[in-house]
């Protein structure tokens, strides 16, 4: 059989499904742009030489992001064991080792900033609105509220961390910009998850929607806010802020919710 | 060696009876030659990275409105065509805009 007469889109559903939810698509996918890649970075590109300002900018926001990677990591493994399906236990397993290894490539590079205890500093300089955010996630996780959790988790968060890091590699060093871009890819699948998912759902719990709706509303303001203050921390100017919550906005919309 | 599913070498789209029936289709021979690199080796050259919007596609191209991939096929696209993101696990449906221009919309 040749490779050549593939199509993957004639594919059925439920087998598209079972794969891309399986570890073995998840390693297969990972392994070709994480292989000889440790701490997701090329290791013979050398450290950029950043000032003052700059590195003071980014260790903030790195710490913000720190913030998130957790809440995701905590929240994921946690809804692990509430999840209705194999295929989101699967794909959850996938999810935390993602979260894992994102925490982990952020508190290095910290380290390479000069932060000698990132890991015990982390929240200490990260953005207020995110650690509120983080504790509302966690008590959907809590209630075993498989709705709200993917909702808050890999709608809203997922979303927000897709378009913060796909705005902030425009304008970051070379080694952060290659560490992030790293992060976006896995954040594909995750947010890909939590919008279909969602999406999935609601078209079989269509009365599910107005108390999503309450929950979004509630989560919006820290999101917003904390997206707020990163582009404002990197400098990104008042008149393209708003393209970045784009993508976050598009996503909610597809799934029928106002903003 | 490829998974037995996927033998699809008597794939058309159109044949879902959706599709636009026009014209015999464009076959296009794909080759893993984009550099996108996040699907397993044997799916990568059903996937591009988008360029922004002065990236123009080609007839067999969409974008994933949900993660920004081009997704490519290996026949031209036409409005009821059924395409997969694997990069985001979504089920998409091409439709033509206003503008005319062919776009893929969410099927959950």
């Amino acid at each position: 059989m040749s490779v050549e007469t593939v199509e993957i889109h004639a594919r059925d559903h439920d087998a598209f499904l079972k794969e891309v939810h399986s570890f073995e698509f998840w390693f297969q996918s990972v392994e070709g742009y994480l292989a000889s890649h440790p701490y997701g970075v090329d290791p013979s590109a050398p450290i950029p030489e950043l000032d003052e300002s700059e590195k003071e900018a980014l260790i903030a926001t790195l710490s913000t992001y720190c913030v998130g990677e957790v809440a995701a990591l905590d929240g994921a493994s946690g809804m692990i064991g509430f999840a209705p399906s194999r295929q989101a236990k699967i794909f959850l397993a996938t999810q935390v080792v993602d979260e894992a290894r994102h925490l982990e490539v952020m508190l290095h590079r910290l380290a390479e900033l000069g932060v000698t205890d990132a890991e015990g500093e982390f929240e200490a300089r990260a953005n207020r609105n995110l650690l509120a955010f983080r504790k509302k996630l966690g008590e959907f996780v809590e209630a075993k509220d498989w709705e709200a959790s993917v909702l808050a988790q890999n709608v809203i968060l997922e979303s927000m961390e897709f378009a913060a890091f796909h705005s902030h590699i425009q304008t970051a060093d070379p080694r952060t910009a290659e560490m992030l871009a790293g992060v976006l890819k896995d954040e594909r699948r995750h947010m890909g998850f939590g919008e279909n998912d969602l999406g999935r759902h609601l078209a079989q719990a269509p009365h599910s929607r107005s108390r999503l709706q309450e929950i979004k509303k509630e989560l919006d303001a820290l999101v917003l806010a904390t997206f707020e203050d990163s582009q404002k921390a990197l400098g990104v100017p008042a008149s393209e802020r708003t393209g970045v919550g784009r993508l976050y906005l598009d996503t909610v919309a597809r799934l029928g919710f106002e903003s | 060696m490829t998974d037995p599913l996927l033998e699809t070498s008597e794939f058309d789209p159109a044949q879902n009876g959706e599709a636009e029936k026009e014209a015999p289709r464009r076959r296009y021979k794909l080759k893993d030659d984009t550099g996108f690199d996040e699907v397993p080796k044997k799916y990568r050259r059903f996937y591009r990275k988008w360029a922004g919007p002065n990236d123009e596609l080609a007839p067999n191209e969409v974008i994933c409105p949900v993660c920004k991939v081009v997704i490519r096929s290996a026949r031209d696209l036409r409005p009821g065509d059924r395409v997969y993101c694997m990069p985001c696990f979504s089920r998409l449906t091409v439709v033509r805009s206003e503008s005319g221009r062919l776009e893929a919309r969410v099927l959950y």
